[in-house]
């Protein structure tokens, strides 16, 4: 297309971009400036340093929180990730009345309000819940021990994302064209071969965007961890909501700003791979 | 519809557990026998016995049916049993510990929601601040969405990205710390307070899923357009939107649902003028978890299940996608 390239017209993207790009920097970027800036701060003393930090990273409880965190996001992704993709592959390669009901019904999950699901999901997993009448009218009395501990959390976050995570990978395993599988297989490919060598490079892209999205979403979960969780260790959201209830702002700042950056590290990941991707597309 | 026809029967004269599960049991593996068209080759009786083993039931239907059954009620039992467990509550009237069905079916705690006098506002509310909140961001977003997706500029991947920025900030972090700037700005309490949370939820979706159908629109379709005398408004009104319009239904959707539930942000800006749906219905959810709490959860539901019914054709995973990637 040719375009007369004039002063107005260089313009007109900025003109459309500005007032949600405003709307960003006004709601978004300036409140986070102003929590960076607040996170320095030492309200006693009244001077700026860097000792919520320190705190955030030396005290014991502090570190054990952020572990605990850590470690039910991670086994949350990867979780995700894997029961996603299998879900994915089996939607996409098998036509039969399953794979078109599961097809039909595995997006509702992701728009249920998260504390309806919460509390629906403690109705079912306590131990006076659904599975422990299902067992008792078995004559067993089995208790599921999943709240109050990281089992349950990790159970209801699977059910909110990997209707999320098999949404992309569905999207990516569709944008493969039959005819390039159908070819791999003519020529002799397994489906290990197959799987290994052409659908996990061709999808690698979207697993790195639904880990990202996955990651972000769950490091400063609030509703799941609130109903689910014992007091101690604290999930980073629960954590974050305590001490902004105990007024503790300037501490509570650090901790937003900490959950900021370990966001930004998966975002960096995310952008690094677009980035390449574009690059490679060129 | 036997199915319905064995649970209207136990409901009606149900006396043990057993004869409701073993008869349940019995349909569904009758149902599978038909499925895989063995009806006819087997009598009843022998059909009976050969299903009511597992081994039975493996050799009879062969492999590959039996793991797509067990991969069906995984599923069905992890991502819907809490949810027809939560209808199951909401109709209970009495429903005791070691049961597993209630004990008296019946409306009572429909009557008592129904009767709470804040209910029906609230949901008026929300609906009226899902609405505006979803014209406002489709106003200020789409335009961007535009030039993110038509021109190439300086700075296109990184304006972008910015629109990231809200889903990277803690929720609550972010909520506090706008609330502390609104209260300087004397917007805690007040309409546009409220919109501009609400808004700034939608602003990633709003950008990035039209600007990802816009750009999948294909340019020639334009130019053609522009060839026969349009001009770039009409173009625009009559070629690029029409065909970008499932991706901004999609978006549209997820900021109406989003602005449905949203109930942080709203309770710190807007909390004693503005009670909403779900803020009205939080407290209560938490606090009365198994009696009245599932009936506000069913009422919370069934918007958003209407919402996804009504646009179901939309809502493919490939425009859903959208939402989460930079093209």
């Amino acid at each position: 297309m040719i375009v007369r390239k004039n002063h107005l017209q260089r313009w007109i993207p900025y003109l459309f971009v500005a007032p949600a790009f405003l709307l960003i920097m006004g709601v978004v970027a300036y409140p986070i400036l102003n929590v960076m800036v607040r996170s320095f701060h030492i309200q006693e003393e009244d001077r700026y340093g860097l000792d919520h930090y320190y705190t955030l990273f030396t005290s014991k409880i502090a570190l054990n929180n952020l572990y605990y965190t850590s470690y039910i996001v991670i086994i949350t992704v990867l979780l995700s990730i894997v029961l996603a993709y299998a879900l994915a592959l089996y939607l996409r390669f098998t036509q039969s009345w399953a794979s078109r009901l599961i097809g039909a019904l595995y997006l509702l999950p992701r728009f249920i309000p998260g504390l309806v699901a919460v509390n629906a999901m403690i109705t079912v997993i306590r131990d006076s819940g659904l599975l422990n009448r299902i067992a008792l009218a078995f004559g067993y009395d089995i208790k599921p021990g999943l709240m109050f501990n990281e089992k349950g959390i990790i159970l209801m976050n699977l059910w909110f994302n990997v209707p999320f995570a098999t949404m992309l990978l569905m999207a990516a395993l569709s944008n493969i064209p039959q005819s390039l599988i159908d070819s791999a297989r003519d020529v002799g490919a397994g489906r290990i071969k197959l799987f290994v060598h052409m659908i996990l490079p061709l999808t690698l892209k979207d697993v790195m965007i639904a880990a990202t999205f996955i990651f972000m979403s769950n490091i400063g979960s609030f509703t799941t961890p609130y109903l689910m969780d014992s007091s101690s260790p604290q999930m980073l959201g629960i954590s974050l909501f305590t001490q902004f209830s105990n007024m503790n702002y300037e501490y509570a700042a650090a901790l937003s700003v900490l959950m900021f950056f370990l966001c930004s590290l998966s975002a960096a990941v995310y952008i690094y791979t677009n980035m390449r991707d574009k690059q490679w597309e060129k | 519809m036997r199915l319905i026809r064995v649970l209207l029967w136990t409901l009606g004269e149900s006396d043990t557990l057993e004869s409701l599960l073993s008869q349940t049991m019995l349909t569904w593996q009758r149902e599978i026998a038909s499925c895989a068209g063995l009806a006819a080759e087997l009598s009843k009786e022998e059909r009976r016995l050969r299903m009511f083993s597992f081994k039975g039931f493996y050799y009879a239907l062969g492999r590959r049916k039996v793991i797509e059954f067990i991969i069906f009620s995984v599923f069905v039992l992890f991502f819907y049993l809490p949810l027809l467990n939560l209808i199951m509550l909401a109709f209970s009237n009495k429903y005791e510990a070691p049961a597993l069905f209630p004990q008296e079916w019946g409306f009572k705690w429909w009557d008592y929601v129904l009767g709470q006098k804040n209910l029906m506002s609230s949901i008026i509310l929300s609906f009226v601040i899902a609405i505006v909140t979803t014209l406002l961001s489709m106003c200020i977003c789409l335009p961007a969405a535009y030039a993110l997706a038509r021109f190439e500029f300086p700075g296109r991947k990184l304006l972008f990205l910015s629109f990231l920025l809200s889903d990277a900030f803690p929720k609550m972090g972010l909520y506090v710390a706008i609330g502390i700037i609104f209260y300087k700005l004397n917007l805690i309490g007040t309409l546009p307070g409220v919109l501009l949370i609400h808004v700034l939820n939608s602003l990633m979706f709003m950008t990035w899923i039209p600007a990802n159908a816009f750009r999948s629109v294909h340019r020639q379709q334009e130019e053609a357009a522009r060839d026969a005398g349009a001009g770039p408004f009409r173009t625009f009104l009559h070629v690029t939107f029409p065909l970008a319009l499932p991706g901004i239904i999609v978006a549209a959707l997820f900021t109406f649902l989003g602005s449905l539930e949203e109930a942080q942000g709203t309770m710190l800006v807007g909390f004693p003028q503005f009670k909403t749906m779900p803020i009205e219905m939080y407290g209560i959810i938490m606090q009365y978890a198994t009696t009245a709490g599932p009936v506000f959860s069913l009422i919370l539901m069934i918007p958003t299940i209407i919402v996804l019914l009504l646009f179901r054709r939309y809502l493919s995973a490939e425009n859903m996608a959208n939402g989460f990637k930079i093209k």
